[in-house]
């Protein structure tokens, strides 16, 4: 199994990893059959995403999709970001091998949680 | 570039400088057919004859008593498929951790009839010989169980299985790829009537194996063709691979006690610096009873791919305990069976040492595995809290 550059420099030099003091908005994704979990913390101002940092449990690649979908949140609308799909997360690492785009999924599915998390803060649906 | 350190012998060794050239002529001048009853065949059957004798003296054994394979998984299906061929039904005991090569070999023969027990482990992986006494019964017709096993390292009790198996009556099949070269195996003392080994695993080359089957054990051919192996395995010999395994039996008879020993030093050094820098660390097999090169390690609420990945990366090779295939992962089923909960299961890795392992490589590894568990662990989420 062949990894990108991009998503080795991520695994390696991971981006935002850890926790946030009094976030907007906080989401988690979860790969139930490899028990990966990704969980999001959202600064937001002016209804985009001003920081963003991650917590994540999971392979090598998961590791990787959550630092650069920090990168992929920061400057993103609360509602684009609320819809952002796998391909995006998948294009942000250059790829993931077909058995590793769970990497993906679970790093969407907890964009858009905290997305959503952090409109309903803010009142918005 | 990183410094290059390979942990993960127990998987597969690199061939010894010795078999190389043991092996080289048997590709070129040497190429004759074993079979054939001219010179060139004479001279292949030479090295192969020279090679059996080479390890019925590790054995101490009859050289007519060993058959080569193309593999310790075909050696594992010989001795049990054989032997159940040659009984026709009956009931089979191995233990819960046996490598895939003989449970699915027993699995497969309970689908045409055959019956089966399989024993439980302890916590240290270990077999309790009581267990075994209490599953024998007046059909049981083999007891099947693992030298050491390949992940954890843990040596089971075979003197005392096999004490057990002789006094039933019940014969006694050893998969033994992973002991086989690394620690002493009596298989007299031991009452052991099939022995399964490898090459690939002490510094032979791949695709060579045998299998030491007592003589008067009633077995039959599962593979069938010409009359090699005194018709006890068809199929040309792979004549080259034979010599190198003959030649890897015979640097290992020599060199075994003493690299024992500082494999066993380097394991334990191993240990001790990972546990000093890692909190949440836990050491899977026996604390003694074990493999001298095997060390597997327990990080727990990490998982163990991130480890190896990340290890990778500054140039380690270690094996991981759970493997992520397609999106669905699976903890060890053998540390599943020896009890582990799964937020620990989940972060295991195996290092596995060898003849080129240094001091100097055991620290790095040391040195690298350390920081890497720390920011792995300030990454997680589940941290600090049970996830089984």
């Amino acid at each position: 199994m062949r990894y990108s550059d991009t998503l080795i420099d991520h695994f390696r030099n991971p981006r935002n990893a850890g926790m946030m003091r009094e976030p907007d908005g906080v989401g988690e994704g979860e790969f139930t059959q490899c028990m990966d979990l990704a969980r999001f913390y959202l600064r937001v101002r002016d209804g985009r995403v001003e920081e963003a940092r991650f917590q994540a449990y999971g392979c090598g690649p998961t590791l990787a999709a959550c630092s650069a979908g920090t990168e992929v949140a920061v400057g993103t609308a609360l509602e684009a970001l609320a819809e952002i799909e796998e391909g995006r997360i998948e294009a942000a690492v250059d790829g993931l091998p077909p058995e590793r785009r769970h990497a993906a999924e679970v790093v969407a599915l907890a964009l858009r949680a905290a997305a959503r998390d952090a409109m309903t803060r803010r009142g918005v649906h | 570039m990183n410094r290059r350190v390979y942990l993960d012998h127990n998987a597969s060794t690199p061939v010894h400088p010795e078999v190389l050239q043991a092996m080289l002529p048997y590709f070129s001048e040497r190429f004759g057919n074993p079979s054939s009853v001219h010179g060139f065949g004479r001279e292949a059957r030479d090295g192969m004859e020279t090679a059996r004798e080479q390890i019925a003296d590790f054995l101490k054994v009859s050289k007519d008593e060993i058959v080569f394979t193309s593999g310790g998984t075909e050696s594992d299906n010989l001795g049990i498929k054989g032997l159940a061929a040659a009984r026709g039904s009956g009931h089979i005991i191995a233990s819960q951790i046996e490598h895939h090569a003989v449970l699915r070999t027993v699995q497969t023969l309970e689908e045409q009839g055959f019956t089966a027990t399989y024993l439980p482990v302890d916590g240290d992986g270990m077999v309790n010989p009581d267990d075994l006494k209490k599953a024998l019964r007046a059909d049981t017709i083999l007891v099947s169980l693992m030298g050491a096993n390949s992940e954890v390292g843990t040596l089971q009790p075979i003197r005392e299985i096999g004490r057990i198996t002789r006094e039933a009556g019940v014969p006694l099949h050893v998969d033994g790829v992973q002991t086989f070269g690394k620690v002493p195996i009596d298989v007299g003392a031991f009452g052991i009537d099939l022995l399964s080994f490898s090459g690939h695993k002490i510094y032979g080359p791949k695709g060579v194996a045998g299998l030491f089957i007592r003589k008067g054990t009633k077995m039959a051919s599962i593979q069938h063709g010409g009359e090699h192996e005194r018709r006890r395995r068809a199929g040309t010999e792979n004549v080259a691979g034979i010599v190198g395994l003959g030649k890897a039996v015979e640097i290992r008879n020599r060199d075994m006690a003493v690299e024992g020993a500082r494999l066993t030093a380097l394991r334990d050094r191993l240990w001790e610096g990972v546990r000093a820098g890692v909190a949440e660390v836990r050491l899977n097999g026996h604390p003694t009873e074990r493999l001298p090169g095997t060390c597997n390690m327990c990080f727990h609420n990490i998982e163990s791919e991130s480890v190896v990945l990340g290890l990778d990366l500054k140039g380690i090779g270690v094996s991981a305990g759970s493997a992520c295939t397609s999106g669905n992962v699976e903890p060890s089923y053998v540390l599943v069976a020896m009890g582990l909960p799964l937020d620990w299961a989940m972060g295991s890795v195996r290092c596995s040492l060898g003849r080129g392992t240094t001091a100097e490589d055991i620290e790095y590894v040391i040195e690298s595995v350390v920081p890497l568990v720390g920011k792995l662990k300030a990454q997680s989420p589940v941290a600090g809290s049970a996830r089984a």
